[in-house]
């Protein structure tokens, strides 16, 4: 074994010192120098960015116009579909054969991913180039897409179906003249409980926050959705930007943190499994909880609850954006939006596909409330730059104690 | 001398390069990001760089989710090591022909992946889990057990145990049975033997498992994301919440780059301590 160490030591040793020192010299230049660069470079798509898209001046450039169509006066001939397409969209939300009478209709081949959080998707797609093709915020995350140049206005012309929406929703003061996003889904968030375990008629917000059922119960991971709650139980306008109305709803949430198990959007997960008796819900998922677990029953808060709903859109940078419009016309289509609506129980905004929808969904009030309640409802709108108020306050909450 | 020089430096460029590219280079990045501030829609803003965010992370509300990193992390070193001492005790002097075997047996779960292992914790623990539901059998009460502490110790535990167990092995295959013999000639029992001559000379050893587990479990963001609760914060989590919910990445970095100055204070000291007091 003697032969494999050295009689004497090497005349200049490579000290773990001077190596250190040498790395970080060239780490310090390098990285300056990338850093610089990815943050001078000039178009959002192109930019290996570092964050999400790095808000720039006028010299992002516009969105072709060959991909969407020019309007014009003369009739042109439908653009070619591309060959594939690339659908970024919430999981359980979508009927079963949606994607393959789609495919099998126009002959093109979809790529179908998940996500399982607003967040995360907005990240993945803020960089500019996701590969995705078409995707779906909520309306409220539509006019800051729209101001990071992040969507392509939609060709209406490749969209005849459009007109199945009631008049409601084809012009919705989010995104007027849906020039950018077309509605799919609209949801309500109130409270979901097991009946067994927890008795009594609930009709309050206080529910989440009684100690009996500590340990037992869980709210949704998304920090508008929990101020909102706060917010409607202390009676102030759940789009306030207050900042004394703000403390107060996070101190009631911070109150709140030590009942809680757990903050998740898979609500549908923890309710059917019976770790969580009582849950901040959205009222459609109760719908596919119901069948493992008959007894759970969700109600809306006498205090307000949240109205909101989900879009599809055309994104930036798409590859595909005849096969896009397609897709989108597809999905308002009526017998394939009812049959959306038949499996995952969200009701969509479209009119004709009323007709073939299951009668029970439209009957339960869980999923389908009356035009009456829904006028009580609010909506969670985006707040631009006061946005930081909720965030910085979010990240306060989950960081404590 | 000169090739002896070239040598060294195409054996260490491939080495060398990886860590300047992957984590150099990176770290400058981080540190450069948490200088910044956000922009309304969550990008990042370069202009007007201030240490303001280091300012915000010393701010006394992250304080317990520091301290419950730290706890995690340190309960599971300590019970890492209590158990995988005597495992690699065992494989290194009683394995024999089947070291190999059972040396592969202790690698075999990362063929699985992480997040789907953890997910299986799920499963075991869960109200209606498995666990509960053979306690259930003899009538013992359900046990709420995911969501908790001890389910992101346990769970961290499982998870490390071969980081833990490999260097433990290393340390005590690399002991001579000739010097434990020798005590015992010298009259001592085998619990002093083990106390006077294994246990030290395996120091080391420990030493160096413990900080292979302290580090990645300070930052570990999976375990207790999926097997803790709405208490358990981490810095991993709250970084994670900085990046995609509040979409403040000049904090989140900032957070980060703290992390890596602690960990790298940290590990430095004890390689030092190692070195000195145990080494010699």
């Amino acid at each position: 074994m003697s032969e494999l160490h050295r009689s004497t030591p090497p005349r200049r040793p490579v000290t773990r010192r001077t190596v250190l020192r040498g790395m970080a010299g060239l780490g310090a230049v390098a990285a300056t120098g990338g850093l610089v660069a990815a943050c001078g470079g000039s178009t959002a798509s192109a930019a290996p960015s570092i964050g999400p898209a790095p808000t720039l001046g006028p010299d992002t450039p516009t969105p072709s116009d060959a991909a969407s169509g020019t309007p014009s006066a003369e009739p042109t001939p439908p653009p070619q579909p591309e060959g594939e397409l690339y659908v970024y969209n919430w999981a359980d939300y979508i009927g079963e054969d949606t994607i393959a009478t789609f495919e099998d209709t126009y002959g093109i081949k979809v790529t179908y991913d998940f996500f399982d959080n607003m967040d995360t998707m907005l990240a993945k797609v803020g960089t500019g180039n996701s590969g995705y093709d078409v995707t779906f915020p909520a309306s409220i995350n539509v006019g800051p897409m729209l101001a990071r140049n992040l969507l392509l206005p939609l060709d209406l012309a490749q969209l005849p179906n459009l007109v199945n929406l009631g008049a409601a929703w084809q012009d919705p003061a989010y995104d007027p003249g849906n020039k950018h996003s077309v509605p799919y889904m609209w949801w309500t968030t109130g409270v979901a409980y097991d009946t067994q375990k927890v008795a009594g008629t609930q009709t309050s917000w206080d529910l989440l926050w009684n100690p009996q059922w500590s340990g037992k119960m869980a709210m949704l991971d998304d920090y508008r959705e929990c101020f909102s709650a706060a917010l409607f139980r202390l009676g102030y306008d759940i789009n306030t930007t207050d900042d004394a109305q703000l403390d107060a709803a996070l101190a009631m949430l911070q109150e709140q943190k030590p009942l809680l198990r757990t903050y998740t959007t898979d609500d549908i997960g923890v309710l059917s499994t019976g770790d969580v008796w009582v849950m901040h819900a959205w009222g459609a998922d109760v719908y596919q909880v119901t069948p493992d677990r008959p007894s759970v029953s969700y109600y809306l808060p006498s205090e307000g609850a949240v109205r909101g709903s989900d879009t599809m859109v055309l994104l930036n940078g798409a590859k595909h954006p005849v096969a896009a419009h397609l897709f989108i016309n597809h999905m308002l289509d009526a017998q394939v939006a009812a049959a959306n609506t038949n499996l995952i129980g969200y009701m969509g905004p479209n009119k004709a596909a009323e007709q073939y929808i299951d009668p029970a969904i439209l009957a339960d009030p869980t999923v389908n409330p009356s035009p009456e309640t829904v006028a009580t409802l609010q909506e969670i709108l985006d707040l631009g730059a006061d946005e930081v108020k909720y965030t910085d306050r979010w990240t306060k909450l989950r960081a404590g104690a | 001398m000169n090739s002896d020089r070239r040598r060294d430096a195409v054996l260490l460029a491939p080495g060398l390069g990886w860590l300047v590219l992957f984590f150099a280079v990176p770290l400058v990045m981080i540190f450069i990001v948490s200088l910044g501030s956000r922009d309304q829609y969550g990008g990042v803003v370069l202009d007007g760089l201030s240490a303001r965010n280091y300012g915000r992370a010393l701010e006394p509300d992250f304080l317990p989710t520091v301290l419950n990193s730290f706890k995690y992390a340190l309960a599971t070193t300590i019970l890492s090591i209590a158990i995988a001492y005597p495992m690699a005790y065992y494989i290194a002097r009683y394995g024999g022909r089947r070291k190999a075997l059972l040396l592969v047996l202790v690698m075999l779960p990362f063929w699985t992946s992480w997040v789907i292992r953890t997910y299986a914790w799920m499963i075991l623990l869960r109200d209606n889990g498995v666990v509960n539901s053979v306690l259930g059998t003899v009538g013992i009460g359900p046990f709420q057990m995911l969501n908790t502490d001890i389910a992101v110790i346990f769970g961290m535990t499982y998870g490390f145990l071969p980081f833990t167990i490999l260097p433990l092995y290393v340390a005590i295959d690399r002991l001579d049975p000739a010097l434990v013999h020798a005590a015992r000639d010298l009259y001592a029992s085998s619990r002093a033997a083990f106390i006077h001559v294994t246990l030290p000379l395996t120091m080391p050893g420990i030493v160096a498992a413990a900080i292979l587990t302290f580090i990645p479990t300070m930052g570990d963001y999976v375990t207790p994301d999926l097997l803790g609760g709405a208490q358990t914060t981490t810095v991993a989590k709250v970084i994670q919440t900085l990046f995609m919910s509040s979409k403040d990445w000049p904090f989140g970095a900032a957070l980060g780059f703290l992390m890596i100055v602690i960990t790298i204070v940290g590990t430095v000291a004890g390689l030092r301590f190692l070195r000195r007091e145990v080494i010699g």
